[in-house]
């Protein structure tokens, strides 16, 4: 079975950190632009030269930029900044400017906007919402931020719900807080039988922070949680499709399986996947110890590609993707290694 | 005095750097030099994907503490199950524990509350090496999860000394934080590779721990760089070599961009034709203590 690349309104392009999500996710943006569609990419974290490669300033973390433009297709980019969206997005929500102004003068919200587990990934995936929904794309491709183990992308918009019900959150918005003050929270903490997690463990400073935080939070949350779901429906649609970039040899094999199993299990659909640097062949063995290590690391990077394929063997079209002598650093050699992923000749 | 020597009289050394560095081989190395050199050493890896054992050819640590040598141990840690071990400790009531460790709020609490896990990881390593631990650690070596920003774990106990104050939380946050800042008890060490992300991580992160942690590291290592190549072998259209080359070239040159921020101690690690285990690390090791002199 052989899948295109570039099947998929919505690519989302996983994998472990450092395995070159980014670069890749740019030389399919470029590929799918150059074939004449209107293509959209939404990177995190960019290198230096393929912030070059793509012409992207600081600027790009507003609004998208143009990179290029061929026939009927185009190519914007985005930079994705994880307190910038949510920022807009409380001023979205909010019923009025006083509202937003109170969230984010929390001390609370100050400290988490960055740092709450899965806010990152929850805000790329709105943002690629926001941008689907816009209409003016015909592909999206969106880059993922380097979260490791945890799948936290997938799992953010079910988080983001699950926060809202929560027990917490309703106990935080209990009326009974309104006596506010010191005295009334010790009463009601002792109430509920949890005053020795939170006075003697947690402080109550800390405990006063984060319950005006939900409750400055609170207006916004019906909008928040229609939206969470919304955007779990879009990951899971059928024209959402998951590509995984994996890093080469044996070592890397079972990062990649993680991310193939939560995939499959969570019901998202998977596009091919890509196992990136591979070491080329360098020929027959040599006294020259560049070559013979060359000479290991393309046998590593084999035994790699043959392991992720018995443990696969149903179905994932899995590509190797040569290291090349230098990583791409202007379009034409994105869009050189486009034509590399794309041609048949691999692997 | 070397980087080695300074690092032996640490009690405390997080090992960081971007993803798939050499992170976790270079806390083996680390680990089994300084046990050499006579230090009781516990290797602490915050990784579900256990890969510490295998560096070191035990099995796999399951979180309980292996002896991967002589005065050296391992163990794979998960930050939840820490937590709750402290909730065990400080809430009397067994009942109580359960309700609270198994409540929604509680889970929500350990994921949301900024810094809880860092601090507790960091608690833990430093209730390893109380007197009254058993067994006793001179030396806790923190393989630190590839989190993007490692300073953020350094900074957590201080950020939730702050915003915890006044509760036990607070006051364990805030003792660590003490910990944490004396700069001849804590080291910081850390990897990458000589490729641009990596480089551009390490500079960013070097600055940042010196302007928010006031913190330098005893160490950085510049790990799996291609060789030099052999005078006069490059023929015209040979790609293997031209690749080599090339990657040679691009190590370089990031060695280079890392020399304009870093003078201090830099180790050069190369990448060797050999697979994850014991014989990588004992032959880094070897390399690294050279280096080092
Ligand atoms: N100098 C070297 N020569 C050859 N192989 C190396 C070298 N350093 C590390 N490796 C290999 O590179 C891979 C990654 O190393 P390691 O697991 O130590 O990185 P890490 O930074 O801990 O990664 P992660 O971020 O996934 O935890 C392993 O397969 C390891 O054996
Ligand atoms: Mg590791």
């Amino acid at each position: 079975m052989s899948m295109d690349l570039l099947s998929g309104r919505l690519i989302v392009v996983v994998g472990a950190g450092g395995v070159g999500k980014t670069t890749l996710a740019a030389a399919l943006a470029l590929g799918s632009a150059q074939q004449g569609r209107r293509t959209l990419v939404m990177t995190f974290d960019p290198s230096l030269r393929l912030k070059d490669a793509l012409g992207v300033g600081d600027a790009a973390k507003d609004e998208p930029i143009r990179v290029m433009e061929e026939g009927s297709g185009f190519l914007d980019a985005a930079l994705l900044d994880a307190k910038q969206t949510f920022d807009r997005l409380i001023r979205t929500y909010a019923p009025d400017a006083d509202a937003a102004q109170r969230i984010f003068a929390n001390r609370f919200y100050q400290d988490m906007a960055g740092n709450l587990a899965g806010i990152l990934e929850y805000m790329a995936m709105e943002r690629l919402f926001e941008m689907r929904a816009s209409g003016r794309y015909d592909q999206i491709i969106l880059d993922t931020p380097p979260t490791r183990q945890a799948m936290d992308f997938l799992q953010a918009p079910e988080r983001m719900m699950n926060l809202v019900d929560s027990k917490a959150i309703r106990f935080a918005l209990d009326p009974w807080w309104d006596g506010k003050g010191e005295k009334n929270l010790a009463f009601r903490l002792a109430a509920r039988g949890v005053m020795e997690l939170s006075d003697r463990i947690i402080g109550r400073r800390f405990l006063l922070d984060v319950v005006e935080f939900i409750r400055a939070f609170a207006p916004l949350f019906d909008g928040f949680r229609s939206r969470a779901e919304e955007v779990r429906n879009l990951l899971k649609a059928e024209e959402t499709r998951f590509l995984l970039v994996a890093g080469p040899g044996p070592d890397r094999v079972p990062d990649a399986m993680f991310f193939l199993r939560k995939l499959e299990e969570s019901g998202h659909h998977l596009g091919p996947v890509l196992v990136n640097q591979v070491h080329p062949d360098p020929g027959p063995a040599a006294a020259d110890p560049g070559l013979a290590l060359l000479r290991f690391l393309a046998d590593r990077d084999r035994r790699g590609l043959e392991l992720l394929r018995s443990l696969f063997p149903g179905g994932q079209d899995i590509l190797p993707v040569a290291l090349e002598p230098l990583p791409p650093g202007d379009l034409p050699t994105l869009a050189r290694l486009f034509e590399k992923l794309s041609s048949p000749a691999q692997g | 005095m070397s980087a080695l020597d300074r690092i032996a009289e640490r009690q405390l050394v997080v090992v960081t750097g971007k993803g798939g560095v050499g992170k976790t081989t270079l806390t083996a190395m680390l680990g089994s030099l300084l046990a050499a050199r006579g230090r009781r050493v516990l290797l602490l890896e915050v990784d579900p994907r256990e890969s510490l054992h295998q560096t070191l050819g035990t099995e796999p640590s399951g979180g309980e503490i292996v002896q991967a040598g002589p005065r050296l141990g391992l163990q794979n840690l998960q930050p939840a199950a820490v937590i709750e071990a402290l909730v065990r400790e400080k809430v009397p009531l067994a009942y109580l524990v359960r309700k609270i460790t198994e409540s929604a709020a509680f889970h929500q609490f350990v994921e949301g509350a900024p810094g809880l896990k860092e601090t507790a990881l960091l608690g833990y390593a430093y209730r390893a090496l109380q007197s009254g631990h058993r067994p006793r650690f001179d030396l806790v070596i923190v393989d630190a999860p590839a989190t993007g920003h490692s300073a953020a774990l350094l900074a957590a106990p201080g950020l939730l000394a702050q915003a915890a104050q006044g509760g036990q939380l607070g006051d364990m946050a805030a003792d660590l934080a003490t910990f944490l800042a004396d700069a001849s008890r804590c080291g910081v060490v850390l990897a990458t590779l000589a490729e641009e992300m990596p480089v551009q991580e390490t500079l960013e992160l070097i600055t940042r721990l010196q302007v928010k942690l006031g913190l330098r590291p005893d160490l950085v290592v510049a790990n799996g760089l291609y060789p030099v190549p052999r005078p006069g072998a490059a023929k015209a259209n040979d790609p293997p070599r031209e690749l080599l080359q090339a990657r040679r070239r691009l190590n370089e040159a990031e060695l280079a961009r890392l020399a304009t921020v870093w003078d201090g101690p830099l180790v050069e690690l190369p990448l060797l034709p050999l697979g994850r285990g014991p014989a990588l690390v004992e032959a880094l090791a070897i390399l690294l203590e050279e280096a080092d002199r």
